[in-house]
């Protein structure tokens, strides 16, 4: 194991036990000491009431969160993936909203993510656009595409079935908790221990080695966009089944979260690290950050302000590790 | 043309200018097909002068691209600038001159810390900007949830002032751009912040100054946000918590758009400006034909892929 990260990290040289657990394990300690620091500042944090409703929250974060994590180590970027979520979202309340729609809607749906992924991962592989440029280029679109499509103003019901699985619990656990589990154990063996994930560590640490070791490259970064799509867009449709009501902007602000929870998780911009664990705990200390500002009875606009800080120190932390 | 002329020489160096010289040219001659009222002096002026404001804080996006950066803090810096702006002048003419100069340091000053923060921590300026985006909109909505205060008597001549004919806030936009781009071709400064963009470990192993070259684009891009916050409140008359927001993102189409390459160390200046006008004729015309602002967000998206597959970037990601 201690060989494993040696190599990874360009061996840094023996360290010591404690550095060790510090380094591989910090942001779950961080986590943990979190959630029990707000639970003795703030009793109410840690009622079942509130607990049940963070863990509502984490499920769409953490959906896109996944998708997020596959680009990034690909040395990429997704900025479309809000973008993404709030036209699944826009397409839920597009019928007559009731069940027997759904398999219209998200097929649709995952259409549309699909799609643009596939753009996203072409304009970047086949034209050499910056990840950045392409996806900002794709969401502006996508956007112009909605806005045209809703004349602004969209309305209609999510069929109820969205909304049992967006925002319903069974026995205290969220449904969307639990497709958020499914979707993490699915992405996470393909990432950790499939043939294409070690392609997608290989390639986001070194594109030239890839190709030197025979690995298509350019379709593998194309496949990581494609996957950020479609799991935006099912974190659009449950974000609609949560939010009840839809708007053009449903997912607002998501880009931006999501690669900071990667990036808290461990998931370096850079690219060849990280796991879909590490962006899951990201997600979940983003959202524990944001609930315990409101539980102290702070005012909410320092929700952002602690944001803009945690981001810029997990960050600084990784870095500090790595060199 | 067997001899390099002076003009293809100045083509070649500048591509990214040329083609959207060209592109408003064209656009120009087919909006006065489209409709007479394309064609007034009124409307021409009226383009020319809703640009600048964008162009402005592209002005100090460029540079920072041009190290390989980016500022993502520019919206919530504009923000936050334009609500002290007015919430401190309060319609008092005397703080007009105060309250500028105050304002025009912080701004200087946010940017500054952006560089350093990028130079001491090592992490990529994307991270660090966006989390100063963060704190400063925090901050903003801190100081108020609404607008702020009002701007003075007189004030508004700064956006709506005429010299000649011409708009004065337009007329200085154009002269800020041709001193930088003096600066960028003769300075010493302005020929390392291209090295430095074009190859950081090599900029650092030439013993090129890459952090004070770094600090000071941000420290630029600062500036131009400050100025853009004053410009606003003379504009709309007051300062709000969201008034910058959409410029964080929009102020990069422009760079683009004028043909300098986000990976760095590629570009300049002057194609920014015209990039910047080139996106409010386009707008303006497609409002000529009666497109919807939603068909206009799609034509946007087109021209940034349209841009960026013809100044193919180099292999460097992000």
């Amino acid at each position: 194991m201690t060989d494993a990260t040696d190599i990874k990290t360009g061996g840094e040289g023996r360290s010591s036990g404690f550095r060790h657990i510090l380094s591989n394990y910090g942001i779950h300690i961080f986590l943990v000491l979190l959630v029990a620091v707000s639970g003795i500042v703030s009793p109410a944090f840690l009622s079942a009431n509130n607990i049940s409703n963070m863990l509502l929250q984490v499920a769409p974060l953490g959906i896109v969160v996944i998708g997020q994590a596959f680009v990034i180590i690909l040395r990429g970027l997704d900025l479309s993936v809000a973008s993404v979520m709030a036209t699944a979202a826009v397409i839920a309340t597009g019928f007559s909203g009731v069940n027997s729609d759904m398999p219209m809607i998200i097929a649709i749906s995952l259409a549309i993510g699909a799609g643009t992924g596939l753009v996203n991962g072409l304009l970047v592989t086949k034209r050499d656009v910056s990840p950045f440029l392409a996806t900002l280029a794709t969401m502006i679109m996508l956007q112009g595409f909605r806005f045209a499509y809703t004349q602004g103003a969209p309305s209609g019901n999510v069929p109820p079935l969205f909304r049992v699985v967006g925002a319903e619990t069974f026995y205290g656990i969220p449904y969307n908790l639990m497709l958020l589990a499914v979707l993490a154990v699915i992405f996470g063996i393909l990432l950790a221990r499939s043939r294409f994930g070690r392609e997608v560590y290989i390639t986001g640490g070194n594109p030239t080695t890839a190709r030197l070791l025979g690995i298509n490259a350019d379709r593998v970064i194309v496949s990581g966009y494609v996957i950020s799509g479609v799991l935006a867009a099912i974190a659009g449709l449950v974000l609609s089944g949560y939010v009840g009501i839809v708007d053009n902007w449903v997912g607002r602000g998501f880009e931006l979260d999501s690669i900071v929870a990667a990036v808290m998780g461990g998931i370096a911009l850079s690219g060849g690290r990280g796991t879909i664990v590490g962006g899951l705990i990201g997600a979940a200390i983003l959202i524990v950050v944001f609930n315990a500002v409101l539980m102290f009875g702070m005012p909410v606009q320092l929700q952002i302000i602690i944001k803009g800080l945690v981001i810029v120190l997990a960050a600084a932390f990784y870095v500090r590790r790595s060199v | 043309m067997a001899k390099q002329s002076p003009l293809s020489t100045f083509v070649k160096r500048n591509r990214g200018l040329v083609v959207v010289i060209v592109l408003l040219f064209a656009l120009l001659i087919f909006g006065s097909f489209i409709s007479d009222r394309f064609r007034t002096t009124s409307n021409i002026l009226n383009v020319f002068e809703q640009s600048s404001g964008l162009a402005l804080v592209s002005l100090g996006q460029t540079l920072a691209i041009l190290t390989g950066g980016i500022d993502m803090s520019v919206g919530s810096m504009i923000s936050l600038l334009s609500l002290l702006t007015s919430g401190l002048m309060n319609g008092d003419p005397a703080m007009i001159l105060p309250v500028t100069a105050g304002i025009i340091l912080l701004g200087c000053m946010i940017g500054a810390i952006n560089g350093i923060g990028i130079v001491m921590l090592r992490i990529h300026p994307l991270i660090v900007t966006l989390g100063m985006g963060a704190v400063l909109q925090g901050i903003a909505l801190l100081y108020s949830l609404g607008p702020a205060g009002k701007a003075p008597p007189g004030f508004k001549f700064l956006a709506y002032g005429k010299v000649l004919g011409l708009p004065v806030s337009a007329l200085f936009v154009i002269a800020l751009f041709i001193l930088v781009a003096l600066f960028l071709r003769y300075a010493r400064l302005g020929r390392y912040i291209y090295a430095v963009g074009d190859d950081q470990a090599g900029a650092r192993l030439m013993g090129l100054p890459r952090s004070g070259v770094i600090i000071f684009v941000y420290t630029v891009s600062g500036f131009c946000c400050a100025l853009m916050a004053i410009y606003l409140v003379s504009r709309f008359g007051v300062g709000q918590p969201y008034t910058g927001v959409n410029y964080t993102l929009a102020s990069i189409t422009p760079v683009v758009v004028g043909g300098t390459l986000l990976a760095g160390g590629r570009g300049g200046v002057m194609g920014t400006l015209f990039g910047a006008y080139l996106i409010s004729l386009i707008n303006n015309v497609l409002n000529f034909m009666d497109v919807s602002t939603h068909y206009q967000l799609i034509a946007q998206g087109l021209i940034v892929i349209a841009a960026v597959s013809i100044y193919v970037e180099k292999r460097k990601r992000i």
